[in-house]
C-alpha cells in the first residue's frame, strides 16, 4: 500500500493535468530565438513601413529617410541620404535609380538580388551550425516601441556577432548592430523614428524633386558564369565553412579567368579569388566597411579572399589555399 | 550646439546614454545633421583612442573623380552641355556621373579612407600593433564588387552594401581610359541605349 503522500485524488489529478497544461501553453506562447528570427524574416519580407534610419559606421553618423513598399512580393523603396547632396535611390523591383539632385542626373542600375534596407539580416532558413549561438537578451523600448533584443553571438573570432532588437508586435527589426571580435559595434543602424504596416501612398515613393530635363544613365549588366568544379582547397578553413559556390569569371585586366570561390558558415560569407599572377607582390591586408581582404601568392597564382569577417579570417583563408591537383 | 548636448552625444556614441534619452537624441539627431556631424566627430576620436587607424587613399580616389569630371566636362565644350552626347563620350560621361554618386555615397559611408597627413603609410606597423590596410586598388575594387553580388544571392546584401559597391564600381569607373575599351565602352557597343536617354 502507497504511503497517503504518492496516492493520488482525482481532484489532485485534475489539478496536476491543468498546471501541465498551462505550462505547455506558456512554452508555446513565449517564442524562442528561432522563432523570433523566422518572425522577422517574415515581417522583413511584407512589412510597410516609413521612418528615419540613423547609420553609424566607420566613425560617421548618418541619417537616411526611408520608405518601404511590398506589393504583389515586388519590393518598392525609396532612400533619401540626409547627409551630402540629397542622393535618392529608389527601387521598384530590380531597378533601381540613383537621383543626383545637383547634377541634374539618374543613373539606373539593376539590382539581381533582394538589396533592402534590411537583407543582410539572417533570414528564417539561416543555416546555422555550431558556430553561433542564438539567444534573447532582454525586452528594451526602441523608437517608441517594445523590442526583444536578439544576440548572434560566434563561438570564435572567425566571424562577428549580430544583435538584433525585434518590434514584439511584429518582429520587425527596428534596431542591429554588427559586433567586432572585441565586442565593439562595427555597424549600428537605428530607426529614429517609424511606422509600421501605414497604408503608404504610391507618390510616397515617387523621387520627391522632378527628374524633368534631367539626364539618365545606365551601368552595364553583369555576367554569370556557370558553375564550375574547382581544383582549389583551403587547407586552413575556419570551422564551419564550406564551399557554396564556385566558377570562372571574366574580369577586366585579367587575360585569363579568375576563379572565384564562395565559402559560407550559414552567415558570414567569404569569396576567394585566384589569379594567375607572375608578379610576386606582398601579402597585405585591405578593407572596405565591414569587408576585409587578404592577398598573397601561391605559386604562379594571386589568391586573394574578401568577405564580412575579421581580418585574421581572410588571412588565414588566402593564405591557406593550393591546388589539390 | 551647448555643452550639455555635446557631453550626451558623447555618452551616446560610447554607449552609455540612458535608453529614454538616447531615443530623444535620435529624434533630434535625424532632424539635425550638425548634431550627426558631431556625433562622426566623437566617433572618430573614439577609433583613435582605441588604436584603430583609418586607410588612406579616398583623398587620391577623390582627386581622380574630380579630375575625371573636370575632363568630361571640358571634352564635352560649353555647347554640350544640352546636345545629346556624342556616342563616343557616351561612357566618360557615364562615368562621370557614377563618379559623382561616388562622392555622394561617400559622405558619410567610406570615410574610413579619410587620413591625417600624419598618417602612416599603408601596410606600416603603427605603435599600437595595428597593421594599416592597404587601399583597394582596382582589381581588390572588383573582387569587392564581385563577392557583394554572391553574397546577395545568400541573402547576405543590403543597401548598406550597395551603397558602398557604388562608391567601389566608381573607383574602377574612374579609372577606365574614355579612349580605351573599358566595361562601359563594351557595353556601349553591345547595347545601343546604353548612354543617356530619356525616361
Amino acid at each position: 500500500m502507497k504511503p497517503a503522500s504518492m496516492r493520488r485524488t482525482p481532484t489532485v489529478w485534475a489539478l496536476s493535468a491543468i498546471l501541465v497544461t498551462g505550462i505547455v501553453e506558456i512554452a508555446e506562447a513565449a517564442p524562442g530565438p528561432h522563432e523570433w528570427l523566422d518572425r522577422m524574416a517574415s515581417a522583413v519580407q511584407r512589412t510597410n513601413y516609413e521612418g528615419t534610419v540613423i547609420r553609424m559606421q566607420n566613425g560617421t553618423v548618418e541619417a537616411l529617410k526611408v520608405v518601404h513598399v511590398v506589393t504583389d512580393g515586388v519590393v518598392h523603396e525609396k532612400v533619401i541620404v540626409q547627409e551630402g547632396n540629397g542622393l535618392e535611390i529608389i527601387r521598384n523591383g530590380n531597378e533601381v535609380q540613383c537621383i543626383l539632385p545637383d547634377e541634374k542626373s539618374v543613373l539606373v542600375e539593376e539590382w539581381n538580388d533582394q538589396s533592402a534596407l534590411f537583407a543582410s539580416l539572417p533570414s528564417s532558413d539561416i543555416r546555422f551550425g555550431s558556430e553561433y549561438d542564438v539567444s534573447i537578451v532582454r525586452t528594451e523600448r526602441v523608437a517608441g516601441r517594445k523590442t526583444v533584443l536578439l544576440a548572434i553571438r560566434p563561438h570564435d573570432g572567425y566571424r562577428f556577432g549580430h544583435r538584433i532588437w525585434l518590434d514584439t508586435e511584429t518582429g520587425f527589426p527596428l534596431q542591429t548592430k554588427l559586433i567586432g571580435d572585441d565586442g565593439s559595434a562595427i555597424g549600428h543602424v537605428k530607426f529614429a523614428d517609424i511606422t509600421l504596416d501605414k497604408d503608404i501612398q504610391p507618390s510616397a515613393l515617387l523621387p520627391s524633386i522632378s527628374t524633368e530635363n534631367f539626364r539618365w544613365f545606365t551601368n552595364p549588366k553583369r555576367n554569370v558564369s556557370p558553375e564550375v568544379e574547382t581544383h582549389w582547397v583551403c587547407d586552413q578553413l575556419p570551422p564551419g565553412f564550406r564551399v557554396v559556390s564556385s566558377h570562372q569569371e571574366e574580369l577586366p585586366g585579367n587575360d585569363a579567368p579568375v576563379t572565384h570561390i564562395l565559402y559560407s558558415d550559414g552567415l558570414a560569407n567569404v569569396s576567394v579569388f585566384i589569379a594567375r599572377s607572375r608578379e610576386t607582390p606582398p601579402a597585405h591586408p585591405s578593407r572596405v566597411g565591414a569587408s576585409n581582404s587578404f592577398s598573397s601568392q601561391v605559386d604562379d597564382y594571386q589568391v586573394t579572399a574578401v568577405g564580412e569577417v575579421p581580418a585574421e579570417t581572410v588571412r588565414q583563408i588566402a593564405t591557406s589555399m593550393r591546388r589539390s591537383d | 550646439m551647448n555643452d550639455a548636448i555635446k557631453m550626451q552625444i558623447s555618452a551616446f556614441v560610447d554607449g552609455e546614454l540612458p535608453e529614454n534619452e538616447a531615443q530623444l537624441l535620435l529624434r533630434r539627431m535625424s532632424q539635425d545633421r550638425h548634431l550627426r556631424q558631431q556625433a562622426s566627430t566623437y566617433l572618430m576620436i573614439g577609433r583613435a583612442l582605441r588604436g584603430e587607424r583609418s586607410v588612406a587613399g579616398m583623398t587620391s580616389l577623390r582627386e581622380r573623380i574630380s579630375a575625371a569630371i573636370d575632363d568630361s566636362v571640358q571634352e564635352e565644350g560649353p555647347e554640350a552641355a544640352d546636345a545629346e552626347a556624342p556616342r563616343y563620350l557616351r561612357p566618360l560621361l557615364g562615368l562621370a556621373i557614377a563618379a559623382t554618386v561616388a562622392l555622394v555615397a561617400i559622405v558619410g559611408l567610406q570615410r574610413a579612407w579619410d587620413v591625417p597627413a600624419s598618417q602612416p603609410a599603408p601596410g606600416a606597423l603603427v605603435d599600437t600593433g595595428y597593421t594599416v590596410p592597404e587601399p583597394p586598388n582596382d582589381q581588390l575594387r572588383e573582387y569587392y564588387l564581385r563577392h557583394s553580388a554572391s553574397s546577395s544571392l545568400f541573402g547576405a546584401s543590403s543597401i548598406n552594401t550597395r551603397l558602398v559597391t557604388l562608391q567601389l564600381r566608381d573607383g574602377m569607373l574612374v579609372e577606365s581610359d574614355a579612349e580605351g575599351v573599358g566595361p562601359a565602352d563594351v557595353d556601349a557597343k553591345d547595347e545601343p541605349d546604353a548612354g543617356p536617354r530619356n525616361p
